[in-house]
C-alpha cells in the first residue's frame, strides 16, 4: 500500500519535471522575446534586432502610460521576456512593479541583467531643482519622463539596446551593431535631410544640434540650403507658441525650437477648472497661440472651450506609435507629428 | 684604284671639314640650353607663388575648420555624454532628487489614513447586528468580554492609521511589516519575509500575512471596493479575513495562461474559523491550519482581465461555551473546520482617461462545515462524545464602473446562510433562513492618492431576537501618504 502510494507521487513527479523539461526546450528554441511597456520602445527594438527578435509592448498606445492596470497577460509576458525595456523616470510607476514581481524572475527587476532602463543614457528635462511634494501634482523627481518624442533620444535608447543585446547574445552582436547603424542613418536622414547627412555623417550633426552650432555652422559652410528633414519642416516655426494639455510634448518642442505657452492642466495629473483655463485664455490671447494639441485620451472640452475664446485650432495628435493613427513605427510617428504641426503653426 | 683614292680625297675633306661644323652646333645648343634655363626660371617662380598662394589658403582654410567644424565623427557615447550635459538642471547635491536617491536605501514608507461617519435606522449597533445573524453565531460564546470590536459607532470613527514599511532586503529577500493604529491600540497587522531569486516560478514566503485564499482575503481594507466587507468574509473569516503567522510556497507554472498554486501553513489562531484554545480542549502543535489555493487566468489580451480561483482551507478548530449565562464557560467542544471557496473576477480596462469606462465584476462564494466533538459538558455530562455540526455559505456579487474621469459607482449583492443548518451534540437539528443585503456606493478620487465614497445599503438579516430590515450609510475618506505601492490585478 505504502510502495504504491510512493510510486504514484514519483509518477506525478516524472509528469511535472517532463513538462518543465519541455518548456526549458521549448525556450531555447524561440527567437529573442523583447517586451517593451511603450510601442515606441518597441519600435525602437524592432528596428535594433530585425528578424531576430520576437518584440511586444504592454500598452498599445491607445491609453495614457502613466495609468495602465496589471493584468495577468502581462505578467505572463514579462514571465516569458528575455529582455524588459521600459522607459523609467517613473513612467511606468503605477503599473510595472507587480509585473515584475508576478513574473516570479530575478533578472527581470531593476538593475538585473535582462531589465533594461532605456532612459539611462537620455537628455532629461524638468528635473526638478527645489523640494518637491504632492501638492505639485505628478512631478517625477527624475525629470519629465516623456522623453521619446525628441529624435535623439530615440536614437540613443536603441543605442543602448544594441549594447544590451549585444552582451546578451554575443552571436548576434554584429547584426545588432549594423541595424542600428542603417536605424541611426534612417533617423539622421529624416531629422537633417539626406544630403548633409551624406556630407557630415549623421553624428557630427548631432553633435552640433546638441551644442547648439548647427545653425551657425551651416550657414558659414553654406550648407543651410542643403537642411532637409523635420528640422527643416519646422525651421521656419521656432519660437512659435502652442498650449498643450499634459507636459508630455516638452522633448518635441525643445528639440524643434518650439514654444510651449501653457499647460490645460493646472498641475501635472490634475485636470483643467475654470479658473485655470481663464488664465490659459489670457496667455493664449496675449501670444498668439495658434495651436493646442493633446493627445487622444484626454477629454477634449477643456481645448475646445479655450480654442472657442480664441482663434486657436485644437490638434489632438497622438505621442506615442501605434495606437490611434500613431503610426507603425517610431519615423512614422514623429514624420507625422512634425507634418501636422508645420501646418497648423 | 681610282676609287681608293676618291675615298681617300673625301675621308680627308670630312676629316678637316668636320671641326667646323661642331663648332657651330656647339653655339646652337649653348643658346637654346639659356633660353630654357631661363623658361625653366620663369616656370619656377610661377609655381612658387602659386604654392605660395595655395599654402595661405590651406592655412586659412584649416584655421576656420579648426574653429567651427565638429570633431572628427564623434562617437556614440560621446554623443550621449552631450544629452546628459544638456539635460535640464541635473540636481547638484544635497537637493531633494539626490536625497530621494539615498532614501532608496531606506525602507518605503507608506501610511494610509481611514475615517468615515457611519449610521443606521436600527435601534441596535452594526455589532450587534453582523453577531446576530443565525448560524453564524460568535465561536467565543456569550459572557466573554473583549470583542466588540468590528462594530462601527453611529458617528465619526477612524477605521485605522495603516502603517507600511517595505524594502528589498538583499538580492534574495524582500520585507514589509504593517501596523494598524487606531484610537485604542496598535495591531501588528502584517510582518512577512518574502524571497525573490528563486528559480522556476517558485516563492516562499514566511511571518504573519493575510492568507492568499480567494480574492479578496489578501487585500488591505484599502483596496476595497466598499467601504465594509462583504458579509461571507465578514461571517465566516472574521474582521481581519484569514490573517495568521504561518509559512506559504507557491509555484507559478510554466504554462501558456495563468496557473499559479498555493500552499500555507498557519499556526492556526483565526478567532471565527479556525480557533485554537487549548485551555480546557487538547492541546494541539502548530501548524493546525493549511490551506491551498489556486489561481487560473487565460491569457487574455486587449482591455480584458479574467482570474478564477479556488481555494480549500482545512484546520483544527476549538469552541468554549457557557450555556446557563453564569459567566463560567461549561461545554467545550474540539474539532476541524473546513472552508471551500470560489472566487472570480474580471476587469476591462476603459478607454477614458482617470479611469472612466472602467469595469471590474467579482464574485465570490464560501461554504464552511465545522465537525466538532463535545470534549467536555460539565452540565450535561451524558453528551460527551458526540457531535456537533455546522454548515453555512455566502457569497457576494459586485460590480464597479467608472462612469466618468475619476468617478465610479458600484452595486454590491451579498447572501449568507443559503446553507445554514447543522444539529447540536444534543442532536438537536435546525435549518435557518438566509440573510441578505443590498448596497450601492459612488466614490471620487481626486487623484489617485485620496478617495471620497458615499455608501448606503439595505439589509435584511434574520437575527437571533427576529428579522429586521434596515438601512447604513457611510460616507468615508482616505488618503494615502508616501510611496504608495501600485496595486496588483
Amino acid at each position: 500500500m505504502r510502495g504504491k502510494l510512493t510510486m504514484r507521487w514519483l509518477f506525478v513527479a516524472l509528469i511535472w519535471a517532463a513538462v518543465l523539461a519541455a518548456g526549458g526546450a521549448a525556450a531555447q528554441a524561440q527567437p529573442i522575446r523583447i517586451v517593451t511597456t511603450t510601442p515606441d520602445l518597441a519600435s525602437l527594438a524592432r528596428a535594433v534586432t530585425g528578424d531576430l527578435a520576437q518584440v511586444t509592448s504592454i500598452s498599445d498606445g491607445h491609453d495614457d502610460p502613466h495609468f495602465l492596470q496589471a493584468k495577468p497577460s502581462y505578467v505572463l509576458a514579462a514571465r516569458d521576456a528575455d529582455l524588459w525595456v521600459r522607459a523609467g523616470m517613473e513612467l511606468e510607476v503605477g503599473w510595472e512593479p507587480p509585473l515584475l514581481s508576478g513574473a516570479r524572475r530575478p533578472d527581470l527587476l531593476p538593475g538585473g541583467p535582462r531589465h533594461l532602463d532605456a532612459s539611462e543614457k537620455v537628455l532629461k528635462l524638468d528635473i526638478p531643482t527645489g523640494p518637491i511634494s504632492r501638492d505639485m501634482g505628478d512631478v517625477h523627481p527624475l525629470g519629465n519622463p516623456h522623453w521619446w518624442l525628441d529624435p535623439i533620444n530615440a536614437r540613443l535608447a536603441a543605442y543602448a539596446l544594441a549594447q544590451r543585446l549585444a552582451r546578451l547574445h554575443p552571436a548576434n552582436a554584429q547584426a545588432f551593431e549594423a541595424n542600428l547603424t542603417a536605424f541611426e542613418h534612417r533617423l539622421d536622414a529624416a531629422m537633417f535631410g539626406p544630403a548633409l547627412v551624406d556630407k557630415l555623417g549623421g553624428n557630427s550633426l548631432w553633435s552640433l544640434e546638441l551644442t547648439g552650432k548647427l545653425d551657425a555652422f551651416l550657414a558659414e559652410e553654406g550648407l543651410d540650403s542643403q537642411l532637409g528633414g523635420w528640422k527643416a519642416r519646422l525651421a521656419s516655426k521656432r519660437g512659435a507658441a502652442l498650449v498643450i494639455y499634459h507636459k508630455s510634448w516638452v522633448y518635441l518642442t525643445n528639440r524643434f525650437g518650439l514654444r510651449v505657452a501653457a499647460e490645460l492642466e493646472p498641475k501635472p495629473g490634475i485636470p483643467p477648472g475654470a479658473g485655470h483655463l481663464t488664465q490659459v485664455v489670457r496667455i493664449m490671447r496675449e501670444q498668439g497661440v495658434k495651436v493646442i494639441l493633446l493627445e487622444p485620451y484626454y477629454p477634449r472640452n477643456a481645448a475646445d472651450l479655450a480654442a472657442s475664446q480664441t482663434s486657436a485650432r485644437v490638434l489632438v495628435l497622438p505621442n506615442t506609435c501605434g495606437g490611434l493613427a500613431g503610426g507603425q513605427d517610431y519615423l512614422a510617428l514623429l514624420n507625422l507629428l512634425v507634418d501636422r504641426l508645420a501646418e497648423a503653426l | 684604284m681610282p676609287r681608293l683614292l676618291f675615298s681617300l680625297v673625301v675621308a680627308a675633306g670630312v676629316a678637316l671639314m668636320a671641326p667646323v661644323a661642331m663648332a657651330d652646333q656647339a653655339e646652337d645648343l649653348r643658346r637654346e640650353m639659356d633660353s630654357l634655363r631661363q623658361q625653366m626660371q620663369a616656370m619656377q617662380q610661377g609655381y612658387e607663388t602659386r604654392l605660395q598662394q595655395m599654402q595661405q589658403k590651406l592655412d586659412a582654410l584649416g584655421s576656420k575648420a579648426a574653429a567651427a567644424a565638429p570633431p572628427a565623427s564623434p562617437s556614440r557615447e560621446s554623443l550621449a555624454k552631450l544629452a546628459g550635459q544638456g539635460s535640464a538642471a541635473p540636481p547638484p547635491e544635497g537637493s531633494t532628487a539626490w536625497s530621494q536617491a539615498v532614501q532608496k536605501l531606506n525602507p518605503d514608507l507608506s501610511v494610509i489614513l481611514d475615517t468615515f461617519y457611519y449610521n443606521n435606522d436600527s435601534k441596535e449597533s452594526s455589532a450587534h447586528l453582523l453577531s446576530g445573524i443565525k448560524g453564524f453565531g460568535d465561536p467565543h460564546g456569550h459572557g466573554e468580554e473583549g470583542h466588540t470590536h468590528g462594530g462601527n459607532d453611529k458617528g465619526f470613527n477612524l477605521r485605522h492609521v495603516e502603517l507600511q514599511l517595505s524594502a528589498q532586503v538583499d538580492p534574495y529577500f524582500k520585507g514589509w511589516a504593517t501596523v494598524a493604529v487606531d484610537d485604542e491600540q496598535a495591531e501588528l497587522e502584517e510582518a512577512v519575509i518574502q524571497t525573490t531569486a528563486l528559480p522556476y516560478g517558485l516563492r516562499l514566503q514566511a511571518g504573519k500575512f493575510f492568507s492568499g485564499l480567494g480574492r479578496l482575503n489578501s487585500q488591505h481594507s484599502h483596496e476595497w471596493d466598499f467601504v465594509d466587507q462583504p458579509l461571507n468574509y465578514r461571517l465566516l473569516l472574521g474582521e481581519h479575513n484569514l490573517l495568521d503567522k504561518g509559512v506559504q510556497a507557491s509555484w507559478l507554472a510554466p504554462l501558456p495562461f495563468q496557473l499559479l498554486f498555493g500552499l500555507e501553513a498557519f499556526q492556526g489562531d483565526n478567532e471565527t474559523a479556525f480557533q485554537y484554545l487549548g485551555e480546557d480542549l487538547p492541546e494541539k502543535d502548530g501548524p493546525r491550519l493549511w490551506v491551498g489555493w489556486l489561481k487560473y487566468a487565460p491569457n487574455l489580451g486587449g482591455r480584458h482581465g479574467l482570474q478564477l480561483g479556488a481555494s480549500l482551507a482545512r484546520g483544527v478548530h476549538q469552541e468554549a461555551h457557557d450555556g446557563d449565562g453564569d459567566g463560567v464557560n461549561d461545554h467545550f467542544l474540539d474539532g476541524h473546520s473546513t472552508l471551500y471557496g470560489l472566487d472570480a473576477v474580471y476587469k476591462f480596462k476603459g478607454h477614458g482617461p482617470h479611469g472612466q469606462g472602467d469595469l471590474v465584476l467579482q464574485g465570490e462564494y464560501l461554504y464552511r462545515r465545522k465537525d466538532l466533538d463535545l470534549y467536555r459538558h460539565d452540565l450535561r455530562p451524558e453528551l460527551t462524545g458526540n457531535e456537533r455540526l455546522d454548515k453555512q455559505d455566502g457569497f457576494y456579487l459586485q460590480g464597479v464602473y467608472g462612469f466618468l474621469p475619476r468617478w465610479r459607482t458600484g452595486l454590491r449583492w451579498d447572501q449568507v446562510g443559503l446553507i445554514n443548518e447543522g444539529h447540536s451534540p444534543s442532536g438537536a437539528a435546525y435549518d435557518y433562513d438566509a440573510s441578505n443585503r443590498f448596497t450601492a456606493m459612488l466614490d471620487f478620487s481626486p487623484t489617485e492618492f485620496s478617495r471620497i465614497r458615499v455608501q448606503g445599503s439595505r439589509g435584511s438579516y434574520v437575527l437571533d431576537d427576529g428579522d429586521q430590515d434596515f438601512w447604513e450609510f457611510f460616507v468615508q475618506l482616505q488618503v494615502a501618504l508616501g510611496t504608495h505601492g501600485a496595486h496588483k490585478f
